[in-house]
């Protein structure tokens, strides 16, 4: 066979990724479009490597490795789909850093054991709740993602604005209106995901009675953080620049009680 | 192929005689028919605010006319002194004609490096002389290519980046601020006229509403009517500024009307976006404290000016590259002409190997026939095809190679001259 889906490791999508990245730098310096079609079909061979990969090898999406690799793969759907929708825009230049960021995390972590019945057998009996509980933190934890990836843009958009330099030195970008919308969208979606993401959590955790408290810790602070994220943009009107550097540090909480979480449920 | 350009442009030519030359209205088709018609020339004509131009095709076999013969018809056609019009003239030949209408193309050799509207022109004049039947087949490829040269230099590289207008500047900067306009208020303070085409590109976003404020009421509602907006009073000023998303300020005030304190007693009444502030007042009617770069942008004249500047400056780092594609399309539109050219004597001259060879093979094989089996014959016939080919590939081989030396064009006559090949 030409294709071993066995042999996709992590190395193969992460290189691609890497390379697609080191593509749209190049095309940052000469505005070639071989540079930019050469870096999206690069990131859709990663992204493809990347799914066969979670499919293959069966990571339980419940461990650290699984949910970093699982958001990972759908902001890489993100980028791609950016590349795609908006050619001109320089989604890659933000998109990309953070998955191989994740990826590189997930490379730390790995699993304990890999998931003998693989992912659709999850769908069956009691772990259904446990999957639910998991995917619904994994959709906000999307969403916190993309406002991250927004808010990086915001800022850089910012930082150009104030210097005053001219529209279209360097990479193009999408106006401050548009990427405070998408910050807007993706945190408003997070919210109440998480927020019942989290209630199921928390009954499943005390019905069981096994009550981890690292995970109820980190996920409690992200809810926090969300929570004054919500408290600061729709209570006291606080706009721009504050947000956005809001939106990060509950990015990088994010982070923090996804591997605390599951450093402790491994 | 035979190519002539004699023109003159802005460079060295003076309005007055520019205005002289121009190929406006019935003029352009009248030159192309008498171009064909006394030099049977293929012929097209560029005539812009900027240049005028006069490129002329021939086969390689036919007489060109020369540069002076041109510019005596461009005297003559346009009632000008031959004498006053030379020392403005500019020729080129050949290669040095490709490579000047793909410089002129790309925009390189504008005024204002980058400019969009040329290459519009370009394809516009080639438009014409196809229609009137002037353009032949050297002008239809050179023209194409050219068109193909522009695209590729404007995609390629970041020459014609940005804009180069205050006006088109203000709008490039709303634009990184706003994605939409349908529900933006502008507020247009003042009357100056250094804001009407802004005012006018600003019109053009189709935002939702336009407020005119100015101490003389009369004067709010003239620019009111003029520009589709609503005129306020001068004292609902600091509310008008709390809803309006986009400012253009262009007062005659001796001092700033809005300092970085009244402005801040404004901005926590503001509870949208940010606001863009275009300063087109001189003295300035903004404290330039007020940019934050996030909630409040203020650009004055010299911000906007600046900003053409740096444009400028950023699409002449790209003349270096462009040049470079530039050069490697005129070496390729002429060894690909070259090659178009030779492939019909090519074709002749192997046309004319093999019936020869096939007259000499039918002949001897009449001779022995009976003598040799179906083997024989077929291994005979494979030793003439044979020699036929080493024959050929030398003088094949060399008409290749003189197709990557533009300009030459000895052997091609030669093989004509030693193998009698008729056009």
């Amino acid at each position: 066979m030409l294709l071993n889906p066995d042999r996709i490791g992590m190395a193969c999508f992460g290189a691609s990724y890497l390379l697609s990245f080191l593509l749209e730098l190049a095309y940052f310096f000469r505005p070639h479009p071989i540079f930019r079609t050469a870096a999206v079909v690069l990131a859709s061979a990663g992204l493809f490597a990347h799914l066969v990969f979670l499919l293959v090898q069966r990571i339980p999406i419940v461990s650290s490795q699984g949910s970093l690799l699982l958001l990972a793969l759908v902001l890489a759907i993100f980028c791609v789909y950016g590349a795609l929708h908006h050619r001109h825009l320089a989604w890659g230049y933000f998109v990309l850093p953070v998955v191989l960021f994740l990826v590189a995390i997930a490379a730390m972590f790995p699993p304990s054991e890999k998931d003998p019945e693989g992912i659709w057998a999850a769908l069956r009996g009691e772990r259904f709740w446990g999957l639910t509980h998991g995917l619904l933190v994994l959709a906000a934890a999307v969403g916190v993602s993309v406002g991250f990836v927004a808010s990086v843009m915001y800022l850089v958009q910012v930082r150009r604005l104030q210097a005053k330099l001219p529209p279209y030195r360097g990479m193009k970008m999408l106006s401050l209106e548009r990427l405070e919308s998408m910050n807007r969208r993706a945190i408003l979606w997070a919210f109440p995901l998480l927020t019942v993401g989290l209630i199921l959590g928390a009954i499943l955790q005390f019905g069981r009675g096994e009550v981890q408290n690292a995970k109820i810790v980190g996920t409690v602070g992200l809810w926090i953080a969300f929570a004054i994220l919500m408290f600061l943009r729709y209570a006291i009107h606080v706009r721009g620049r504050q947000v956005a550097l809001w939106t990060i540090v509950a990015f990088a909480v994010m982070l923090v009680a996804l591997l605390v979480s599951h450093g402790e449920a491994s | 192929m035979k190519l002539l350009l004699v023109g003159c442009s802005v460079k060295k030519t003076p309005i007055e005689l520019r205005e002289k030359l121009a190929f406006d209205g019935p003029k352009l088709p009248a030159a192309l028919r008498e171009l064909e018609s006394r030099y049977g020339v293929e012929a097209v004509v560029l005539s812009t605010c900027n240049r005028v131009e006069m490129y002329l095709a021939r086969a390689v076999d036919h007489a060109m006319p020369t540069a002076d013969l041109i510019g005596e018809f461009l005297a003559e056609f346009h009632h000008v002194a031959h004498d006053a019009l030379t020392p403005h003239l500019y020729e080129r030949d050949s290669q040095d004609a490709v490579r000047h209408l793909f410089r002129v193309a790309s925009s390189l050799d504008s005024l204002i490096i980058g400019e969009g509207q040329i290459a519009g022109q370009v394809k516009q004049a080639y438009e014409t002389a196809h229609v009137h039947a002037a353009a032949g087949p050297i002008l239809h490829a050179l023209f194409q290519h050219a068109a193909t040269v522009a695209k590729k230099v404007r995609t390629q590289t970041g020459i014609s980046r940005g804009h180069v207008s205050v006006a088109s500047v203000a709008v490039d900067y709303v634009r990184q601020v706003f994605d939409h306009f349908d529900d933006k208020t502008v507020l247009v303070i003042g009357a100056g006229k250094m804001g009407v085409l802004t005012l006018r590109r600003l019109r053009d976003l189709k935002p939702r509403r336009i407020l005119v404020a100015n101490r003389s009421p009369e004067k709010a509602v003239a620019v009111a009517q003029e520009c589709g907006g609503q005129a306020i009073a001068w004292d609902q000023l600091d509310d008008a500024l709390a809803k309006a998303d986009i400012v253009l300020s262009t007062t005659g005030a001796p001092e700033p009307i809005m300092t970085q304190r009244r402005f801040n007693e404004i901005l926590p009444k503001r509870t949208h976006g940010p606001i863009v502030i275009f300063d087109m007042a001189v003295p300035r009617d903004f404290d330039p404290a007020i940019h934050d770069g996030d909630q409040a942008l203020l650009f004055n004249v010299d911000d906007l000016k600046q900003l053409i500047d740096a444009t400028l400056k950023e699409r002449r780092k790209h003349v270096a590259p462009a040049e470079e594609i530039i050069e490697r399309e005129v070496r390729k539109f002429v060894i690909e002409w070259t090659r178009r050219r030779n492939g019909p004597i090519i074709a002749k001259l192997t046309q004319d190997f093999e019936s020869r060879r096939r007259n000499i093979v039918s002949q001897l094989l009449t001779k022995l026939d009976g003598k040799l089996d179906a083997a024989d014959k077929a291994y005979v016939e494979g030793a003439f095809r044979l020699l036929q080919n080493q024959y050929l590939h030398g003088p094949i081989s060399a008409l290749a190679e003189e197709a990557q030396e533009p300009g030459r064009h000895t052997l091609l006559d030669a093989l004509r001259k030693l193998f009698r090949i008729e056009d």
